[in-house]
């Protein structure tokens, strides 16, 4: 029993990684703009595509599939942000882009689903099989790769935030937009590029999913509430939170899935939060800012 | 309110108007005679889109091949045979108001089934209440023979829970020192994958083969090394996963993760599709499942089919094309002996006495159905060996001995 | 103008209660009926879209909750459907007061997440519920006219689809007119500035959820012993839900008919793009950027496009002072 809690501990560290990462961009678009973008799980599946047809196509490893995806997303996201969410009006700009987003998602769902058709599609390498074993505790390989790619990025992420003048610059708008402006910064473009990074992440995230899970143009769906509850947890906006968060209820899901079943470890992102919003609206990390969200 | 009393008048007194003009199209009032000369007119819901387009798509090529070789035969009755498919996108909702459209609007003479036991059900409600006969090609979960339809029937050898009997028989007779004595289950929460996985577990488990783990998955489950965790945990004997494809691709990959080595591993569906032995690698050698059709079989029109599917879609034939093509050997076979082929209640119920008395020959062999519309034979079982799929059970139709205990992966 | 505002909705009416007779087939009366269903759902969602300005992606959890709930009382305990039915719309109501107190407490974005987590939960709840429900195969509930053959049913089902969607028009219309409805128009131009003003925003909040939450509700549980046959992945969809919010807001979320107006557009709409780009999943994509088109270009709907007045009753256009003053008056 207790190898087995150790087990589903090792495995909820290493998925919980890579739910920061694909938390993270939902809680840059927030910070940006205030903005919850329905469509990210969808992105991240088309990022898992464009990866299998590279991959595919041209045998090569799936990781080198990142150089085109992450600039082609990066300036997806800013056309998204600028030809699209910057139109709506700011009255109701939360709902109406969750609606926006949702259309968004839809589409892409459609599009997967008439170039690649129905059915799963799946990368698999040498190592998705072979896994590290320490003490009797199992951790596959490719699990492994996805968190330490996720890791990375989220460190390079980081790094941007707090270092570069850039980053500055997002951080600003995302604590006062009027202030920030009032300083100097170009807020629109500042938050189109906002855009363009958190889908960048996208990227990434879909190339590490690609390569641990097959996956389908419907297989959206699922990740949108688990991300959703995530960043809801985190703290609307604060990618810290949501990093911290991510690795909590991974974890939370990894014990329950090896003590109980998969319905409650699905069902413990939810419970979570719901007693978030009971007890504490603007989430756990998240400050003054997320309240009125 | 007065006024209100007024458009009330108003609106009621034009409906009432209107009550006077009836439906012509009254279940089971006879075709206009033209119909009788033009095509018979098959009408086909299956999910070419969502969460089962892969079957979906590989029944239709079988309705099709069906079609084709009918046509270039003459036809059923003399009339050629048209095909109107609709895509119910896996949704019940599409799949009920699909065969409605079908029936009273298309006034097709004849309906096959779609795929999926999700989906059977409520497409089979629509055909029951319009009298139609309903010879459908993957509805295998017990339950949908418990709905009391009079018209179905499930043309596959055999229903869900008794495709792992040969198996289980085989299991049972190992000598003492051989047998397992624990098994482990996971299965994808689903009628007919449950089905296959329960049917297994229940009968070991009273040939005292103790159950050490029995899980249950949701259709969204993606990564299955918790449930591998919990399977390694209990150190069983054997495992089986009630799976359909790509679950049993992410639970092999898992149990090797996890570093499971069982002595004997089944799976259904996954391990019958060609693409399996690509997605799990090296892991396929030894990998059982239940199969209801066999490429190498002679049986009545299989190698046809084989070689006709290939001209027409340049891919092969796999079991859910063999399923599609068995709907329509059933449905032909019957039109042929009751000289019959339109909607009313009549033919219909005139097909449905046939196929309920009668044996069939089909590309799995013969057929022959129960009073619910179950099949009365026995899936066979497949297993890899040697990089290729031979079958292993029931010792009259084997190609290869079962390779027990399995090798590692 | 006064003419066409009372004449068209009038003619409407007409050619919906004699459109049973009218179509040649029945598979005509059941889309009709389809289409009434989703119309009746979206004017109910508008209850609390309309005037809260509160958009709940997960109404298609009431949905559910009431199919389920009026199937399980007449399969396990023998209700009487039209008992089953009404038990349970009040259940479902009580449950969305109950959800309602820790949804509306968050505002925008997070009340959308909670409404999208909601449908997902109970999708969980039912489909794990096994011993209950049935699970994955399904709840089969048995036809409350077995004497009806199937066209006759769906006729049935038509008019009562049509009564309920008569019931969420008149209710809206109700509100429309209520200090009630005041008070929520309020919340949608200001909350802050209502609460200030002594708006109780959280009960009034809760009451138009948990009053839309009945209508989709009864429509679920009237679905329930149409059709027949219930299934948690295809009851609790986000795909249901958000067809009732594209219904609304193509039509018009601040019209009484513009949910209607969606509906009678939307619904035959994806019949067509079924069947005729059925073979591909295209189709999602048309319903996708359809939503994005009018969230972008229209997001007053199409009744506000087409006149400047009124076109039958609606939230009248006037700055959020007055709206305030006639709230808290």
């Amino acid at each position: 029993m207790v190898s087995l809690l150790l087990q589903g501990l090792a495995l909820g560290v290493l998925t919980g990684g890579l739910y920061a990462l694909l938390a993270s961009g939902l809680s840059l678009y927030f910070g940006v703009m205030r903005v919850v973008m329905v469509a990210h799980p969808a992105f991240l599946f088309l990022a898992a595509y464009l990866t299998y047809t590279v991959h595919t196509t041209f045998g090569v490893d799936p990781f080198l599939a990142l150089p085109v995806t992450v600039p082609l997303f990066f300036a997806l996201g800013v056309a998204v942000q600028r030809l699209l969410v910057a139109r709506l009006a700011p009255d109701n700009l939360a709902m109406m882009s969750v609606l926006l987003t949702f259309g968004i998602a839809l589409a892409i769902e459609g599009l997967l689903g008439t170039i690649y058709t129905g059915s799963y599609k799946s990368v698999s390498m040498e190592y998705a099989t072979k896994s590290l074993t320490i003490g009797g505790v199992h951790l596959p390989y490719d699990k492994i790769i996805a968190f330490f790619v996720a890791a990375l990025t989220l460190a390079v992420l980081f790094a941007v935030l707090v270092r570069s003048r850039f980053g500055q610059a997002l951080r600003a708008t995302i604590q006062h937009r009027e202030a920030a402006r009032l300083v100097g910064v170009q807020t629109e473009r500042v938050a189109g590029y906002g855009f363009g990074v958190g889908l960048a992440t996208a990227a990434v995230g879909g190339t590490v999913l690609a390569l641990i899970t097959p996956f389908f143009p419907a297989s959206h769906w699922v990740w949108i509430g688990k991300l959703m509850a995530i960043i809801v947890v985190g703290g609307l906006g604060s990618v810290i939170g949501a990093a911290l968060a991510a690795v909590l209820l991974g974890v939370v899901e990894g014990l329950v899935l090896v003590t109980v079943d998969a319905t409650w470890a699905t069902m413990m992102f939810y419970v979570f939060l719901f007693l978030t919003l009971l007890a504490r609206p603007q989430g756990f990390f998240g400050g003054r800012l997320a309240h009125r969200f | 309110m007065a006024r209100v009393l007024k458009s009330l008048t108003i609106t009621s007194m034009c409906a009432l108007a209107l009550t006077a003009c009836a439906k012509t199209d009254e279940p089971g009032t006879a075709q206009p005679a033209g119909q009788q000369q033009g095509p018979v007119k098959i009408g086909i819901s299956l999910p070419l889109t969502g969460d089962f387009a892969e079957p979906g798509n590989g029944i239709k090529d079988g309705y099709q091949v069906w079609a084709d070789r009918v046509n270039a035969k003459g036809g059923l009755l003399g009339r050629k045979v048209e095909l109107i498919f609709r895509d119910d996108a896996s949704d019940p909702n599409r799949v009920s108001s699909d065969y409605e459209s079908l029936i009273t609007q298309d006034k097709v003479n004849l309906v096959f089934g779609p795929f999926s036991s999700r989906l059977v059900i409520p497409a089979a409600k629509v055909a029951e209440s319009y009298n139609m006969l309903f010879v459908e090609p993957a509805g295998a979960a017990k339950e949908v023979f418990e709905q009391g339809f009079k018209r179905l029937f499930y043309a596959a050898p055999a229903i869900a829970s008794d495709h792992y009997n040969y198996l289980a028989d085989y299991i049972i007779k190992l000598p003492a020192d051989k047998r397992p004595k624990t098994a482990a289950y996971a299965s994808l929460d689903d009628p007919f994958a449950q089905g296959t996985a329960y049917g297994l577990r229940d009968k070991l488990a009273a040939a005292g083969i103790k159950t050490v783990v029995d899980e249950v998955y949701p259709p969204e489950t993606t990564d299955f090394s918790p449930i591998a965790a919990k399977i390694a945990a209990a150190k069983p004997d054997i495992v089986v996963g009630g799976t359909q494809f790509e679950d049993s691709v992410g639970l092999v990959r898992a149990l090797q993760e996890l570093k499971v080595q069982p002595k004997l591993a089944a799976f259904s569906t996954g391990p019958t599709e060609p693409e399996f032995p690509a997605a799990v690698k090296g892991a396929a050698e030894s990998i059982i499942s239940p199969v209801g059709w066999s490429a190498t079989a002679t049986f009545t029109g299989n190698q046809e089919m084989i070689k006709r599917h290939k001209e027409m879609f340049n891919g092969e034939a796999n079991e859910d094309t063999a399923n599609g093509f068995t709907v329509g050997q059933v449905v032909e076979a019957a039109v042929n002996a009751a000289k019959c082929v339109d909607a009313t209640k009549e033919c219909q119920d005139k097909l449905a006495d046939h196929i309920r008395q009668g044996t069939f020959d089909t590309v799995v062999g013969k057929l022959s159905f129960d009073d619910q519309g179950r099949p009365e034979q026995a899936h066979m079982i497949q297993q890899y060996v040697g990089g290729k799929v031979e079958i292993v059970l029931p010792e009259q139709a084997k190609t290869a001995d079962l390779v027990y205990p399995k090798k590692p992966w | 103008m006064r003419i066409a505002s009372r004449g068209i909705p009038l003619l409407v009416a007409c050619l919906a209660l004699a459109y049973p007779w009218l179509v040649p087939n029945y598979y005509l009366v059941y889309a009709g009926a389809l289409t009434v269903m989703y119309a009746a759902m979206s004017t109910s969602w508008n209850l609390l879209g309309g005037f809260t300005g509160y958009v709940s992606l997960g109404h298609s959890a009431f949905f559910g909750l009431g199919a389920y709930g009026t199937g399980l009382l007449i399969v396990r305990l023998g209700v009487p459907w039209v008992a089953a039915l009404l038990v349970s719309a009040v259940a479902v109501t009580a449950f969305a007061v109950f959800v309602g107190v820790a949804a509306v407490r968050v505002r925008g974005a997070s009340f959308v997440i909670v409404s999208i987590a909601l449908v997902s939960m109970m999708n969980l709840v039912v489909q794990g519920w096994r011993s209950l429900t049935g699970g994955s195969t399904g709840l089969q509930v048995p036809s409350p006219f077995p004497d009806l053959h199937r066209g006759q049913t769906h006729i049935v089902f038509f008019y009562l689809f049509l009564a309920l969607l008569g019931l969420a028009l008149l209710s809206w219309w109700y509100v429309s007119r209520s200090r009630f409805g005041a008070g929520l128009r309020a919340i949608r131009e200001d909350e802050d500035k209502a609460e200030s003003l002594g708006v109780p925003t959280g009960a009034y909040k809760v009451t138009a959820f948990a009053l839309s939450a009945l209508f989709v509700s009864l429509a679920g549980g009237l679905y329930a012993v149409w059709f027949g046959s219930l299934d948690p992945i295809f009851v609790f969809s986000i795909l249901i839900g958000s067809y009732m919010v594209l219904m609304s807001l193509l039509g018009g979320v601040r019209h009484l008919f513009g949910p209607l107006l969606g509906a009678l557009i939307v619904a035959p709409a994806g019949e067509y793009f079924l069947i005729a780009l059925g073979e591909t999943q295209i189709h999602l994509t048309a319903t996708g950027l359809l939503l994005v088109l009018v969230v972008l270009f229209m997001p007053d709907g199409i009744l506000a496009r087409l006149t400047r007045r009124r076109a039958g009753p609606s939230i009248p256009d006037e700055t959020a002072e007055q709206r305030l003053q006639g709230a808290a008056r």
